[in-house]
């Protein structure tokens, strides 16, 4: 999952789309991510390539709408409603995925399984 | 005839009288609307901060003035472009340097709240919500006038409704606060500018206000006259306008952002001031009617305006196609996201509102006016045609160190200011200036007349300065930068250069082999000009004037830091800064007024803290005069000086049992001083102390006592201890007093309560003094009754580390000073086992990861031993000797395993050498204070070595919140729920 910042990346992606769930005046997801380009990657216990600086989901909180859409711990997040998140800080991660205004997300994860899986299924 | 002529010329009169009287009643009517709409409007701009909506409101009024003032500055200033860059500067050094959490120019040091886009916008939108509601009652009177002026019903007309689905647009875009008009829409931007904390976004607003200003003053040909005004000056500043395109161009993609936020700023405002400034001023109902159409044109036309100036045709592009694209933000704008996703998201957190403030005019087409429309047309061409020029283009890094010695002034600061925004985080940028000799040139604009040079050249060298490649340190001292910076911190009164030298010297003051010079040429100064004026100490006070209080002040900040990390070079260091004038005598009352003011948290408090902590270090061998003080024993052994070399000597020929006995007398003579001590017994001064022997008097101990038991901040908790710890270990007699002051100013228990801290190194730090202050005897016996449960809950049980997880150091520690306390007193050595302390301490000794953990122990357990009284009782609970042996194997046999004498051979390892000297000669002691100060040489070294070491941290936490923290060696991995 290494790249080189700035090059193509060829990755299997599944698409989550989650929809917010309202908690008084916020609008939930009910995960947590992790990682950004200013944190410390080696930090990241999700991550294959310990230089990876991706947003990682860190915890999914059980029952909610990260967990309904099949959201899962250790998923990096590669794009959020078309952004691209493999080069964001933590910070800016964040608020991409907290916009008011949106109450539906759609991501792009990779997770490691994933790409095992379609290998093989490839080779098969 | 004449009767008609009277009778119609009566009633020509009548009609006359009436339709004066009906006028009358028009006018009284209209009087009343108009008093209406006022009034409402006043109350809508009441919500909002009212000095700001009067500065944007009143057309012709003092505050505008102001505000032009302010734009001629910025005007004087190299170019709009500059002096943007210039507000946007204290971001950028501050990020550079490690004085970051107060950085005024940090627009993101927002609260991280779970779904708000952040946490100031979400305050700000609260208030605008209030606002909202009152104007939107205007509109609501507004929108049922109909285009000829007559009433409308509600809703039915097609302008109401219209308004309406605009509304729900733009709800549904999240936007909710978006009220309906433009004026409203702008007074939000300015609201949320006030919200915003710090000053440069005050600035901004002086600026923009000048920039609505110009929308403003003539509300019919504001079109043009404010591009005049707005951008005309701006071009004739830049020199060469070359490096102005730079903001356009794409040769820095990534650096962009540092001018671009500042460049889209002012866009709002603007885009606020003319509307809002326009419907207050012409308050008269019947003029809204045509209004709104002149409003949306307002807003269009500064906007386009704002573009032009700002000549960032990036920016432009994006505030245009975010309007645009408003509907469907989740469409990403191909290139910006993957390019520079970081800008596009400083868009986002600069100006939260950019995407609903910027949008709502545009999104209003009701209010177009055609007329000023095609006045737009025909402008947007040429600032088309500007952007495009072929001719502008980025100077590159040669040319703008050349332009640094430009005959002209402005070109020169322009040039300053470029090239610190060009080093930003840009380490090889800032090797390439050192290699094209541009260093040299900015130490020398340090002396520049001109404000405005020296203060790009210091903020430029503060960019360069910073990060862990010290060549650039080397380079600054090289060409004779820290003189210049201090004169120049000497001569400038400015609030913002003085920050900035500081911070530079702060950032020089991290590379060892530069502190010393800092402290030559420097030391005294700082002092005089930023320390002792801002600790509100005074030499000589004034019998009526109340003390001062302390400003923790960037500059205060920034200069206690550098000072901090100088303190740790050696005892050299140490000599200089305690005889430094004032010095210590400011710091102690900067912290006295901390306490008092319950501020102990900040920054600035730990820095205090830090530099008393490393001064207090080895104080009782350093100070003048430290001879007379020796204790009896202490001065016998150690009768001619050379301490450091007194302790080799010790080791070899005092035999251990005869250094325990030494110790034990003493220890009881120790014990027999502070029985009096308490009934009495403190030296009494002829005069008060001041300078380097207010360190050790034992009226600090209240001091750092108050601030163990206030702060929250683990660095300065750890240095409290610390300075306590150092104070403590002496050999003299003012350490005999401090460890008596402590017990009696209920010292003991603050510490053994910090035991439980969750900071490894409060922890640490904390125990080794109680460990030193276990040297009194009666200290001893109260730690050893009270601290034992918390020291033993400290050790990692066989199962798990403790539950803190504390390192091998603080382990290690904790077990030393448990084997001190336990020494020589049975009865603390019953309490250890009653504590199950022995419990834990057989599982480390059996089966720890660490040596020296496995070490320390065994030789605690050996001492338990070696009390006969004890082994019926540990024989009961099942423990036998083998338990308590087994570490000897590792662990040289001493005669009765002594742990005295078992500890020489590990006296290369110097944790564990610090188990045993206790117990020898005073030497001992004294070597156990430099073992233990380890710890306290860590802790001395810590702020110098936390510098290098943390700011790579620091520095990836761009502009985040985890600035705050960034102090940390290793900030833990940021988790946000989402």
């Amino acid at each position: 999952m290494s790249y080189v910042p700035g090059q193509p990346v060829t990755a299997v992606v599944q698409r989550v789309e989650i929809h917010k769930l309202r908690q008084g005046e916020n609008l939930i997801l009910g995960f947590s991510i992790g990682g950004g380009i200013d944190q410390d990657p080696a930090q990241n216990p999700f991550s294959e390539d310990k230089t990876d600086k991706g947003i990682y989901v860190t915890r999914v909180s059980e029952g909610g709408p990260a967990e309904v859409a099949g959201l899962q711990i250790g998923d990096k997040i590669m794009q959020v409603n078309g952004w691209d998140m493999t080069m964001v800080t933590h910070d800016q991660a964040r608020k991409r995925l907290t916009k008011r205004s949106e109450e539906v997300v759609r991501l792009l994860v990779t997770r490691q399984g994933l790409q095992k899986a379609v290998q093989q299924s490839m080779l098969a | 005839m004449d009767d008609y002529d009277i009778r119609s010329a009566a009633s020509i009169l009548a009609s006359v009288k009436e339709q004066e009287a009906r006028f009358e009643r028009l006018t009284r009517a209209l009087e009343e609307e108009r008093r209406n709409v006022s009034l409402q409007l006043e109350r809508a701009h009441q919500p909002c901060e009212q000095p700001r909506a009067s500065t944007c409101a009143i057309g012709n009024g003092q505050p505008l003035a102001t505000a032009w003032q302010q734009l001629v500055l910025q005007e004087q200033s190299p170019g709009n472009q500059t002096s943007l860059a210039m507000m946007q500067e204290p971001q950028e050094m501050v990020e550079e340097t490690v004085t970051v959490e107060e950085d005024p120019g940090t627009p993101t040091s927002h609260v991280s709240i779970v779904t708000s886009e952040d946490g100031t916008t979400r305050r700000t939108e609260t208030k605008v919500t209030k606002m909202v509601k009152t104007v939107t009652t205007r509109t609501v009177r507004q929108v049922p006038l109909g285009p000829d002026g007559l009433p409308v019903l509600d809703g039915s007309s097609p302008l109401g409704s219209y308004t309406d689905s605009i509304d729900r647009r733009y709800l549904k875009n999240g936007e909710r606060y978006l009220p309906p008009q433009a004026s409203s829409t702008l007074t939000r931007s300015y609201n949320s500018y006030g919200e915003g904390p710090d000053g440069p976004y005050r600035s901004f607003h002086a600026h923009d206000a000048s920039g609505g200003y110009g929308g403003a003053e003539l509300p019919d040909g504001y079109g043009s006259l404010s591009r005049g005004i707005g951008y005309r000056p701006r071009y004739a500043y830049v020199p060469g306008n070359s490096y102005r395109p730079e903001d356009g161009s794409y040769t820095l993609p990534s650096r962009r952002e540092a001018y671009g936020p500042p460049g889209a700023q002012p866009q709002v405002p603007p885009v606020g001031s003319g509307p809002d400034l326009t419907v207050s001023s012409r308050s008269q109902p019947e003029r809204f009617q045509p209004e709104p159409y002149g409003l949306e044109d307002d807003n269009r036309s500064l906007g386009v305006d704002d573009e032009g100036y700002e000549l960032d045709p990036d920016y432009s592009t994006v505030t245009r196609r975010l309007p645009a694209g408003v509907p469907e933000r989740s469409r990403p704008h191909k290139g910006r996201a993957y390019d520079e996703p970081s800008e596009g998201e400083m868009i986002d957190e600069r100006i939260p509102y950019i995407h609903g403030g910027y949008a709502a005019p545009l999104a209003q087409p009701e209010r177009g006016s055609m007329a000023s429309i095609d006045r737009l047309g025909k402008r947007s061409p040429s600032i088309d045609s500007i952007r495009k020029d072929p001719r502008w283009r980025d100077p590159d890094l040669p040319e703008v160190i050349a332009m640094l010695s430009h005959p002209i002034d402005p070109v020169k600061s322009n040039a300053a200011a470029y090239l610190q925004h060009l080093c930003y985080e840009n380490d090889k940028i800032k090797k390439d200036v050192r290699h094209l000799k541009g260093i040299a040139i900015l130490v020398g604009l340090l002396d520049h007349p001109k404000a405005e040079v020296h203060r790009r050249a210091c903020g430029a060298l503060r960019n360069i300065s910073y990060g862990r490649d010290h060549e650039n340190k080397v380079a600054i001292k090289g060409c004779d930068g820290i003189p210049a910076l201090i004169r120049l911190l000497r001569k400038t009164s400015d609030m913002e250069v003085r920050e900035l030298i500081t911070g530079t010297l702060w950032n020089l003051s991290s590379y060892e082999p530069l502190k010393m010079v800092i402290i030559n040429h420097g030391l005294q100064t700082l002092t005089n000009e930023v320390i002792v004026p801002h600790s509100g100490w005074e030499s000589e006070p004034n019998e009526d004037s109340k003390p001062r209080d302390a400003e923790w002040t960037t500059v205060f900040k920034n200069t206690s830091g550098c000072l901090r990390n100088v303190s740790s070079d050696g005892a050299e260091a140490r000599r200089r800064l305690r005889e430094c004038d004032g010095l210590v005598d400011a710091l102690l009352h900067a912290l006295q007024s901390a306490i008092g003011k319950k501020d102990t948290d900040n920054k600035s408090v730990e820095n205090c803290v830090c530099i008393m902590r490393n001064l207090s270090y080895h104080v009782h061998k350093e100070v003048p005069g430290a001879d007379k003080y020796q204790e009896p024993e202490a001065s016998q052994a150690a009768s001619t000086g050379a301490l450091p070399r007194r302790k080799k000597d010790d080791a070899s020929c005092f035999g251990s049992k005869k250094a325990k006995e030494d110790w034990f007398s003493q220890g009881k003579k120790n014990g027999g001083m502070d029985r009096n001590f308490d009934t009495l017994d403190l030296p009494k001064r002829s005069e008060s102390a001041k300078g380097f022997e207010l360190l050790y008097q034992p009226e600090v101990v209240r001091l750092y006592l108050s601030i163990l038991t206030e702060s929250q901040n683990f660095n300065t908790l750890e240095a409290a201890a610390g300075a306590l710890q150092n104070l403590s270990a002496g050999t003299w007699m003012w350490s005999t007093y401090i460890r008596a002051m402590v017990r009696k100013e209920r010292g003991l228990p603050v510490l053994v309560e910090l035991l439980q801290s969750d900071s490894d190194k409060v922890v640490r730090a904390v125990s080794i003094a109680l460990r030193n202050l276990s040297m009194d005897r009666r200290n001893k016996d109260l730690i050893g009754s009270y601290a034992m449960a918390e020291l033993v809950r400290n050790l990692p049980s066989r199962q798990q580390r403790t539950a803190k997880n504390l390192e091998e150091d603080t382990v290690v520690a904790v077990l030393n000073t448990i084997h001190e306390i336990v020494t020589d007193s049975a009865e603390n050595a019953r309490s250890l086992v009653q504590t199950q302390g022995i419990q834990k301490l057989v599982g480390i000794s059996k089966s720890s990861q660490s040596m020296r953990e496995m070490k320390a122990a065994s030789h605690v357990l050996q001492m338990v031993w070696s009390y006969k009284e004890l082994r019926g009782a540990l024989q009961k609970d099942g423990w036998n000797k083998s338990h308590f042996q087994t570490a000897a194997s590792s662990a040289p046999k001493g005669p009765k395993g002594t742990p005295g004498k078992a500890g020489y051979d590990d006296s290369t390892l110097p944790l564990v050498e610090k188990t045993h000297d206790g117990y020898s000669t005073i030497d001992h002691r004294e070597r156990k204070y430099r073992a233990g100060d380890p710890s306290g040489d860590a802790s001395e070294k810590e702020p110098l070595k936390t510098d290098p070491a943390r700011k790579p941290p620091h520095r990836s936490n761009r502009a985040s919140v985890n600035l705050v923290d960034g102090r940390d060696p290793k900030p833990p991995p940021v988790d946000s729920w989402v």
